[in-house]
């Protein structure tokens, strides 16, 4: 592999993991509220085909995209409404909607496949892409990857800089003592499931108008599940998360290219790697595994390490909070 | 409404029984409006639902077969839920028992039928509780997220079944022709399981029947039963009582997958009577590794609370071929109505705990 091949790649890996970045980032905001939003996989077919619809009759991707938004919007809406107000297990209300996202849009989508419709326009930044190396990297891409990172970094302000913020993560960490500071917790846990679920119907019209062009019957399927995931190892932080997502691209650009390299090897090793290589990830920074590692490590690492690998879900993630009536 | 059942707990018992059913009939209705929104007859439709599940003796047996595989998957479901563990890795623990058990048959093919076929039962069985045992060990003592250690497990249960089909097990006629189709050699007809003739009904739905009461049995009157149950309701309570709470969450993961490992032999041996992939896991399992759990759900975690509920659910597809064949094929129905169903039943929980409030307030 020379130089510009491995720019490329390095390009690609960016532009397959974007939407997995939009997704992982919405998810964590719901997430760190204290809903859990399972539905991510149907949300995302779902949205991908909306926008595609939209967009191919609008043609015009904006309104594609809006569709797909108002669409995860809705989905998310019901989990959040399922478990606040009903009191349904969000866990329950979630898989069904996976599976109702799933069918709903091969049913919905069923004459619009495989056909040509809008799509999103690659993008220089002009002067920034003539940089060496990083430029053809990060700056001659499509959209989407430049609103991934952007997304990223604005979470990150949002959930760790801003007083909004700080009332999100209260909700979903300690939701009496955050009632009792006055914040409506109910409110601001459907505000943030609504505003993580339009985020994830964006990650799916990226895929629908950019990464995977065009609908076709399961067009997105596993890749909801793949961003549940990376919330988990990226410890509900957008930045770990980010990197998470940029890993497993990394992980399967590099089984494609182990595969290529070495061909009489089995494909079903190369293509279970990443599922493996989750697994052991998910291993890592979920058990006390992480902590031995950590105590080898030299003392000065020990602090920086154990930020980086210790993972702790919201306190509160899962729970739905009652309010104490006082009378 | 709660006062007059609070005062007539009778009638409130009865209500409560009767609303899965009321819960279904509003979700047919909601059907009806999306059906009549999508400009097909809403009657027309219904009557090939119920034409198409009940309508004759073949429709009926069909119907029962079509629903073995999701009770079984749907018992495994009810321990691991009542365990407190999510089990989404039906798909895949299926795929696995089905794989083995073929591979028990394609290895004895001169063995007799009535050694060989409980042997690869017993072999599906056990793979599928190793495929769940590995998320369940990973979740007890590693902590590991089990929604997501199961469905990873599904991903390479694919990747594992796609290789041998398409290699070791793939059938030698196929491996001749140009086309390559990655399934098995027929498995020997001695080995197919009891029919009840002339229908496609055979021995697997007896089978699943028996074990739901099994699973009651297990579950409800016995001590390690009552310690799952225990482990899911609160572990740290279950903890202090004394019980080891990992070995307990491994076991309802392994029991759990298990049956549905157990689902994947019965189809083979009972339905396909070989092993074939179209790449991805839906082609074999036909989701049932997915619609077990909303059986499951829908049963409200209880084996006799699965076989009603199946039957309403498992009807559709029969009905969804019917319609298709009548170009109106409204697909997303079918899930509609399961969620609709489901939604409307959990509100029996909200229900009941509304009877024992207004209970309470006339006693005291």
């Amino acid at each position: 592999m020379n130089n510009s091949e491995l720019v490329q790649t390095l390009a690609s890996i960016l532009l397959a993991s974007a939407p997995l970045m939009i997704a992982v980032c919405g998810e964590i905001i719901t997430e760190r509220s204290g809903i859990v939003n399972l539905s991510l996989d149907g949300t995302m077919l779902m949205a991908a085909m909306t926008a595609f619809v939209v967009g191919l009759k609008a043609d015009n991707i904006w309104v594609g995209l809006l569709a797909a938004m108002a669409v995860g919007a809705l989905f998310a809406f019901i989990v959040a409404f399922g478990s606040i107000r009903l009191r349904q297990s969000m866990f329950a209300i979630g898989f069904v909607l996976t599976l109702l996202g799933d069918d709903l849009s091969a049913f919905l989508g069923q004459n619009y496949t495989r056909i040509p419709g809008p799509v999103v326009k690659h993008f220089a930044i002009p002067v920034l892409k003539d940089i060496p190396i990083l430029g053809p990297i990060f700056f001659d891409q499509d959209a989407v990857v430049y609103f991934a990172f952007l997304l990223v970094g604005l979470t990150w302000l949002l959930l760790f800089r801003t007083q909004p913020g700080l009332r999100l993560r209260s909700a979903g960490e300690r939701p009496e003592a955050a009632f009792a500071r006055g914040v409506d917790v109910n409110r601001v846990r459907y505000l943030y499931a609504v505003l993580g679920g339009a985020l994830v119907g964006i990650a799916g019209a990226a895929y629908s108008l950019d990464i995977k062009i065009g609908w076709s019957d399961g067009h997105t399927r596993g890749l909801g599940w793949i961003a549940l995931a990376i919330v988990i190892f990226g410890g509900w932080s957008p930045v770990r998360g980010a990197v998470g997502a940029i890993l497993f691209g990394a992980t399967k650009a590099l089984a494609t290219f182990l595969q290529r390299t070495f061909p009489e090897v089995s494909v079903v090793a190369f293509n279970s790697l990443p599922w493996l290589l989750m697994i052991g990830v998910l291993l890592l920074v979920s058990s006390e595994v992480s902590e031995r590692l950590i105590a080898i490590a030299p003392r000065a690492a020990q602090r920086p390490l154990r930020r980086m690998l210790r993972v702790s879900p919201p306190r509160a993630l899962g729970a739905t909070f009652v309010e104490e009536r006082t009378s | 409404m709660w006062v007059f059942f609070a005062k007539h707990p009778r009638l409130g018992i009865i209500f409560t029984a009767l609303l899965p059913f009321l819960a279904t009939l509003a979700a047919l209705a909601i059907g009806a409006v999306m059906l009549i929104l999508l400009g097909a007859d809403p009657v027309e439709a219904y009557s090939a639902l119920v034409e198409g599940a009940f309508g004759s003796q073949n429709a009926l047996a069909d119907t029962l077969v079509k629903a073995t595989p999701l009770l079984l998957v749907a018992l495994g479901i009810c321990i691991a839920f009542r365990g407190g563990v999510i089990n989404i890795g039906g798909e895949g623990q299926l795929v696995v028992g089905a794989v083995s058990a073929t591979l028990v048959g394609l290895s004895f093919p001169d063995a007799p039928g009535w050694l060989l076929i409980p042997l690869a039962l017993a072999s599906g069985f056990l793979a599928g509780a190793v495929w769940g045992g590995i998320p369940g060990a990973l979740k007890a003592y590693f902590n590991v997220n089990e929604i997501l250690s199961t469905i990873m497990m599904n991903q390479i249960a694919v990747q594992g079944m796609n290789f041998l089909l398409r290699g070791l097990m793939i059938d030698p006629v196929q491996l001749e022709a140009a086309s390559r189709i990655p399934q098995t050699a027929r498995l020997a007809e001695a080995f197919d399981l009891p029919r009840l003739v002339p229908t496609r009904l055979h021995l697997g739905t007896g089978l699943a029947i028996i074990a739901a009461v099994l699973v009651f049995i297990f579950l409800w009157r016995t001590t390690v039963g009552y310690r799952i149950r225990a482990v899911g309701l609160n572990p740290k309570a279950s903890r202090y009582a004394g019980i080891h709470v990992p070995r307990h969450i491994v076991l309802a993961l392994l029991l759990s997958g298990a049956f549905a490992g157990l689902a994947g032999a019965v189809q083979v041996y009972g339905v396909h009577h070989r092993m074939f992939t179209d790449g991805s896991a839906t082609g074999f399992t036909g989701s049932a590794g997915f619609n077990g759990i909303v059986v499951a759900l829908f049963g409200q975690l209880h084996p006799s609370g699965c076989n009603p509920s199946l039957f309403l659910i498992r009807s559709t597809p029969g009905w969804r071929e019917q319609i298709a064949a009548r170009d109106a094929s409204p697909i997303c129905l079918y899930h509609c109505a399961q969620w609709l169903s489901r939604g409307f039943c959990r509100c029996q929980r909200h229900l009941e705990t509304a009877l024992g409030t207004a209970a309470r307030e006339r006693n005291s």
